[in-house]
């Protein structure tokens, strides 16, 4: 890998590791989280922990300080056996976490929050004081902050770093991230590599837990993978390889493949556009700015990728786009006539299908049975419903017609759809979504929590529907997997489109540029916003 | 081989049906202990109230009498709670209803044929505008009907005995704090139960039917169980919300008519007997399930009617609220318990 690795001060032999978990156990209501694990996190190196979503990484990383207590196992920390009752206790002991929420004060300064909750913090003293501490801890730990802004004032990757400094600040020798990368854009992910490099080679230890191998080879030391709630192996990093790290995490080897390419009977692209906004502004919940002058055109027959950090919009647009949620300004048509003012079910019955960003909330109902969740797209035509009748069993027909489309087992149709695996919920839903999808789809975030045998799946189900001629919107925080399938990709941020790039045309850095907000000069954009 | 239990999302049916009746044996249990502590003979006690019940046709036309009312009040609130409603004001409801019919049958001349069903709409009407400002409250301004169906039941309550002992208050002398009787009444069907019985039972399943078996049952069992699935699946929530709300209130109303024009004949303070507080319990046996309502009406009645049973042998009539709420208790205990399954541990390697 590269020369960081070299600059590591290896600790002297017969040192006890920091941290070391010995057959740690952890249950949760139906779900295995952690089971017998052995691990050792070294002073000196940067230690990742890799597993799919569910694996147990945050569950174990909980339990290390003191937010659960493990059912059984033990948790030894520089050579003696420790339980933390509370985080208060692990940071006592040099163990600190950065969540991947962070757990900041929005109204409060960068200098209160690092001094908040904490018994160093002088009992009286001036705002100014504060932040002349916070600035010398801040060089100190040569973390850039500024110690008088508000925290809502600041950037995810700043306020991460106030996350850090306020852990480093307590003395932590064990720093614990929790995809700390997901928030970032590429160049801010650099910065924090950068500066935890340089905490390890003070002797201190890192534990990143992360599910995305190319960093995890480029930042860590060593690995360890957690594979449904157990230890898989720890590696080396040198001796691993991307390929051999993704077996270990799914148990068995993936192909990552460019889907762009159509088959000979397929259509292509068609220049009719069947979806489109045009200057489209609406509001969040709470009443914010979501989406301000949005212009896209999805064509039939393409995959339409959005990319950005997760909250710029993306759950508003997939909403604008299905009738679910009004606009406050723009238009919207859908196959040549005005959608603007269409609700859900009128976008429905055109042929839009919605694989919502959050199934469980708004893609299902969770206690009602598989059958009433599989037909909430049909329930209105025969056979399930003739005139104002429902027909049950009819109903039971066309769920097990989906299921089996979805190949998903269900023992019991009766039974509450929250029974069935997250996945299997999420292929449920595309199937169900697929079927009235005639015209549009719009998926948003569709591999969240899927493994990646899934994810293939998935992907595979919206190659099909882009050869039969429907236009596809493919809303993900995955990169790689928005190149390997998008025509086109645009990239959101702060709710506007900031660019639209070609699929084939186009690596990662740009569109990373791009998330971040910054317009770029040379990036090949097809039709500029603003 | 060590074992633990294990919490699962879905109880287990057949655990859930057996912690029920559990839940009934020991609540009958603790509360015989309790008479037997207190010098009374709880197997006699119980042996009495089993022959005054089931022994001779008077205690069964009697169960059916408190069954009638039980079941609609149940069914008031189920029908609610299909839409993620909790309306705690079927009582006042049933006030309402009441009213409404008394007024009907009081002071409009005609023929019974024709006034009896003029009450019995007039019944549901009242029951339904006891709940309609409350409903476009929470409709329109997310206004929690949980307290406002509550508040409003004093207001029924008191209305009640305003009446009566007031403006409606018998002339002729021979209640005292109640109204006249009410001419028009609910024809018998067997002994003292009237019509009202195999009425209730159709109106559950009519209830039970449109909710499996038509397009409007399938969009508010959706609807209730999340309303922003229904959003997504363009359906529209709130116009579901006010018309189960509004039936849920109608319900409860017809419920308070049956009661005044079958058992009652005059409107007087307390001629709910808690119905309407009993529904929720109703409902809450019957897991929300509008026929479950059936059978936990059933048991409601029976154990009322031991009440008055007891009483005649000179306990107080606390022990049978004491035995209800021991029911619910246990009940809400054995639906907890039955989420959980025993499975072996996993021996370490």
């Amino acid at each position: 890998m590269s020369a960081l690795h070299e600059t590591v001060a290896r600790p002297p032999p017969g040192t006890p590791p920091i941290v070391l978990f010995k057959g740690i156990c952890k249950y949760f209501p139906g779900v295995i989280a952690n089971q017998g694990i052995d691990l050792e996190v070294r002073s000196g190196e940067i230690h990742a922990l890799l597993g799919e979503n569910g694996a147990g990484k945050s569950t174990l990383m909980n339990i290390l300080t003191g937010i659960y207590q493990p059912d059984a196992g033990e948790i030894i920390v520089d050579g003696y056996a420790k339980t933390f009752a509370s985080p208060v206790d692990a940071i006592a002991a040099g163990i600190g976490m950065v969540h991947q929420h962070f757990k900041l004060v929005h109204a409060f300064t960068v200098a209160e929050n690092i001094h908040l909750g904490w018994p160093q913090t002088p009992v009286r003293i001036s705002a100014k004081a504060l932040e002349a501490r916070t600035a010398e801890l801040a060089a100190a730990l040569n973390l850039a902050v500024k110690p008088d802004a508000r925290v809502e004032d600041l950037s995810t990757g700043e306020q991460q770093r106030v996350e850090i400094l306020r852990v480093l600040a307590r003395q932590a020798r064990l720093l614990i991230l929790d995809e700390p990368t997901a928030v970032l854009t590429p160049s801010e992910a650099r910065e924090l590599f950068k500066a935890l490099r340089e905490f390890v080679s003070r002797g201190n230890a890192v534990v990143f837990i992360s599910h995305k191998l190319d960093e995890v080879m480029e930042i860590s030391d060593r690995i360890s993978v957690l594979r449904g709630g157990r230890k898989v192996a720890t590696e080396e990093t040198c001796d691993c390889s991307q390929k051999s790290l993704a077996k270990m995490m799914v148990g068995h080897e993936i192909v990552l493949n460019d889907l762009r390419g159509r088959a000979a009977g397929a259509t292509s692209v068609s220049p009719e556009t069947v979806l489109s906004l045009r200057e489209v502004s609406t509001h969040d919940d709470l009443g914010n700015v979501a989406l301000s002058g949005v212009s896209l055109d999805i064509r039939a027959g393409e995959i339409l990728g959005i990319a950005g950090v997760a909250g710029n919009g993306q759950k508003e647009l997939s909403q604008v786009m299905t009738g679910m949620r009004p606009v406050t300004s723009g238009r919207i048509e859908v196959g040549g006539a005005s959608f603007t003012a269409a609700d859900a079910e009128q976008f429905a019955a055109f042929g839009v299908g919605h694989i919502p960003e959050d199934r469980l909330h708004s893609g299902l109902a969770p206690a009602l049975s598989v059958t009433d969740n599989a037909v909430m797209r049909e329930y209105k035509k025969a056979p399930v419903s003739i005139g104002n009748w429902f027909r049950p069993r009819a109903a039971t027909a066309l769920a097990e017609t989906i299921a089996a489309a979805a190949s998903v087992a269900v023992p019991d149709f009766a039974m509450p759809v929250r029974n069935l695996s997250g996945g299997n919920q999420q292929r449920l839903v595309a199937r169900r979504e697929m079927r009235i999808a005639g015209k549009v789809l719009i998926a948003a975030y569709p591999s969240r929590g899927l493994d990646v045998g899934a994810i293939n799946t998935m992907m595979r189900y919206f190659v099909e529907l882009r050869d039969a001629g429907v236009g596809v919107v493919l809303i993900s925080e995955e990169l790689e997997e928005l190149l390997n399938l998008s025509d086109r990709v645009a990239v959101m941020f702060h709710g506007k489109i900031m660019g639209i790039v070609d699929g084939t045309s186009t690596d990662i850095e740009e569109i990373g540029l791009l998330m971040g907000g910054r317009q770029t000069t040379n990036a090949p954009l097809q039709s500029a916003v603003h | 081989m060590a074992v633990r239990f294990q919490y699962f999302p879905s109880p287990q049916p057949a655990v859930a049906l057996l912690a029920r009746g559990l839940a009934i044996v020991l609540a009958l249990v603790c509360a015989g202990l309790v008479l037997g502590a207190s010098g009374a003979s709880p197997i006699m006690l119980g042996l009495r109230v089993i022959q005054s019940t089931f022994g001779s046709s008077f205690g069964l036309q009697d169960v059916g009498l408190l069954v009638t009312p039980l079941i609609l009040t149940g069914l008031s609130v189920a029908v609610a709670l299909k839409i993620g409603a909790w309306n705690i004001g079927a009582e006042g409801q049933f006030y309402a209803g009441a009213f409404a019919a008394t007024g009907i049958g009081l002071f409009i001349p005609g023929p019974t044929v024709v006034i009896l069903p003029l009450m019995f709409v007039g019944g549901a009407l009242g029951g339904l505008v006891w709940i309609l400002i409350l409903t476009l409250a929470r409709a329109y301004a997310g206004v929690s009907e949980l307290i406002t169906t509550l508040l409003l039941n004093f207001v029924g309550i008191l209305l009640a005995y305003y009446v009566s002992t007031g403006p409606w208050l018998d002339p002729g002398g021979h209640a005292l704090g109640a109204t006249a009787r009410v001419r028009h009444s609910v024809p018998e069907i067997w002994g003292d139960v009237h019509w009202g019985f195999p009425l209730a039972i159709l109106l559950t399943l009519l209830v039970a039917g449109a909710l499996n078996f038509t397009r409007w049952g399938y969009e508010v069992r959706l609807a209730g169980s999340n309303a922003q699935a229904a959003l997504y699946a363009g359906i529209p929530f709130r116009r579901h919300l006010i018309t189960v709300m509004l039936l849920s209130g109608s319900i409860a109303g017809i419920a308070g008519m049956l009661e005044l024009a079958g058992t009652v004949h005059r409107l007087q303070g307390g001629i709910s007997n808690n119905f309407g507080y009993l529904g929720i319990m109703v409902a809450v046996l019957a897991r929300g399930s509008a026929l479950g309502v059936l059978a936990g009406a059933a048991l409601m009645a029976v154990i009322l009617n031991s009440g008055i049973i007891l009483q005649t042998q000179g306990l107080n009539t606390s022990t049978v609220l004491a035995i209800t709420g021991l029911i619910l208790f246990f009940t809400a205990i054995g639906d907890e318990l039955a989420h959980y399954r025993i499975v072996p541990v996993e021996s370490k390697k």
